[in-house]
């Protein structure tokens, strides 16, 4: 039995000017010249071995595009190397050369993955012809599947798309139903506090076990209504406005908002707008919105201390803000993971888990990119890229072949 | 500072909130009364005196800006207090330039219903307290110009 060969990926990026290359496998070393000298000379690039062993050697050493056999050779004849390059170099054309006595090898051949046969003595034409043919199906192939990779990312990334948002509208839709019951849990839990306050309710056995009951009922509509408020907020179909902002008072209100919250921790807050930053044209009310959300979690990751920097900075036609904290950082894996609805990393009173995916969205409408930079333990910064005036169209240049 | 009764009416299509949000008003010294629809509210305005009336603006059939604008027809000088879901606030300001006092979105804090209840009797008592010096004055004029 051979041995197994370990499969050989094929170079993919060739075009129809590149050489083929043709592997001639012929036990007789002066067949092999006649025809190699003559392949060569209509400009293929070809190389030989004199037994289907030799070829596989030949293959896994330096890769061919055409490999013309013989049937009959010793050591390893035509219909035995065929499955085994066929596994190895899968794609590998071959074409066998059959005594004219036996074409039924060639019909063997076919069936056992050969491109086609010719019969021996060959016609030179006959030969050239079909090894061009069974180039032309190795570049047909490789276009198929590079066209198949394509469009399956493309279906990814179209079944995210509307997997969002259709979160995003199943979410309104359930967001504007608890509203109402949310409404009567307040009332009712309210009405109770109410109860147990007045004068006759004074000697209630285990009242402050009532009013403990009460206080995390309050707490938790609390929670529930900032969900919805923000699950509704990113839906909104509130008509935007464009105006100037100008960044040097944008950033400073942004500052002067969460200054208290990064007080309470003992966390600095520094701004950093350059002079020459153009104002900015753009819908200020959902900016602020994210500029906030990510100044309030740069200041939670700092801690007990540390600090928080908003940075505002031109280039070209972009503005980019960003936000950096000194905080513990964000894992590789989670990296992916944190614009999710309702992803979070903290306790469920802390947060919605929302916060990133809602800013996101904010920053998408805006024309603009909200993307992430992290080190763990050394802390993250989120930058919001926005183009200057919105009506700039924005060249999206595919990252690598096939995706947008 | 001696409390004075609000005569409250509460329109929404939740009962059950319609009948908290009632007995808490009314526990605090106030006159209320709950429906569940905009001819509900009609109707209780014809054979009551109202001072203020806390409308929902999201009710199936006659919605509350049509409900409003009834109101603003039938008894003018009755203050209304818009409550909207998210959604519907700019139908809230809509709602003010039509002649609501003012609004909130549900749920909303009970402190915060309270103030604006107060602040908006107060205003309707103001008008009705300008209408009878008005009322006072025409009359002066037709018998005194003696």
């Amino acid at each position: 039995m051979t041995e197994k060969r370990k499969v050989v990926e094929f170079n993919p990026m060739r075009s129809e000017e590149d050489t083929v290359r043709v592997l001639l496998v012929d036990d007789e070393p002066d067949y092999r010249e006649t025809i190699g000298k003559r392949l060569r000379a209509r400009g293929f690039q070809v190389s030989e071995a004199s037994n289907g062993r030799e070829a596989l050697e030949a293959l896994s050493r330096e890769q061919a595009d055409v490999v013309v056999m013989d049937v009959k050779m010793p050591v390893m004849d035509g219909l035995e190397a065929l499955p085994e390059i066929k596994e190895a170099f899968p794609r590998v054309e071959v074409i066998l050369l059959t005594g004219h006595a036996s074409p039924e090898d060639g019909v063997t051949g076919i069936k056992a993955g050969a491109f086609d046969y010719l019969c021996k003595p060959v016609k030179l034409e006959h030969l050239m012809s079909k090894v061009r043919q069974a180039r032309d199906k190795l570049l047909w192939e490789e276009e198929r599947a590079r066209q198949a990779e394509f469009r399956e990312r493309m279906e990814q990334q179209m079944i995210v798309t509307e997997r969002l948002a259709s979160v995003g509208v199943m979410a309104s839709g359930v967001a504007h139903e608890i509203n109402n019951p949310l409404a009567i849990i307040q009332e009712a839990a309210g009405w109770i506090g109410n109860l147990l306050g007045k004068a006759e309710m004074a000697d209630m056995p285990r009242k402050e076990d009532f009013e403990k009951a009460l206080e995390k009922i309050f707490k938790s509509v609390e929670r529930a209504k900032k969900i919805t408020h923000q699950l509704l907020g990113f839906v909104r179909k509130t008509e935007s406005i464009s105006k100037e902002v100008h960044l040097e008072e944008f950033v400073g209100e942004v500052i002067s908002l969460v200054e208290r919250e990064a007080k309470d921790r003992n966390v600095r807050l520094l701004a950093d707008v350059q002079p020459q930053c153009a104002a900015l044209w753009t819908d200020p009310n959902p900016l602020r919105q994210v500029l906030l959300n990510l100044a309030t979690n740069a200041i939670h990751a700092c801690g007990r201390e540390g600090e928080v920097m908003i940075r505002a900075r031109q280039k070209e036609h972009e503005t980019i803000l960003s936000v950096r904290d000194e905080g513990q950082g964000i894992p590789k894996e989670d990296l992916y993971r944190i614009f999710e609805p309702f992803f979070t990393t903290k306790s469920p009173d802390q947060g919605t888990g929302l916060g990133l995916f809602v800013s996101r969205n904010m920053v998408e409408k805006l024309g603009g990119k909200l993307e992430v930079e992290s080190q763990l333990g050394r802390g993250s910064t989120f930058w919001v890229k926005l183009p200057q005036r919105p009506d700039i169209p924005r060249e999206d240049f595919p990252n690598d072949r096939g995706a947008s | 500072m001696v409390k004075i009764p609000i005569n409250i009416l509460i329109v929404d299509d939740e009962e059950d909130f319609v009948e908290m949000l009632c007995l808490r008003l009314q526990d605090q010294g106030n006159n209320v009364k709950g429906v569940h629809d905009g001819r509900g509210c009609l109707r209780a305005l014809e054979e009551e005196d109202v001072d203020v009336v806390v409308l929902d603006i999201k009710m199936p059939g006659m919605d509350g800006i049509e409900t409003l604008q009834e109101i603003k027809r039938q008894a003018p000088i009755t203050e209304v207090i818009l409550l909207t879901g998210h959604g519907s606030i700019e139908t809230a300001v809509d709602g003010m330039k039509l002649g609501a006092f003012d609004y909130l979105r549900k749920p909303a804090a009970f402190e915060e219903l309270l103030e604006k209840l107060e602040a908006a009797r107060e205003r309707k008592a103001d008008q009705e307290d300008r209408i009878r010096r008005a009322e006072a004055q025409a009359l002066l004029r037709r018998t005194g110009d003696v």
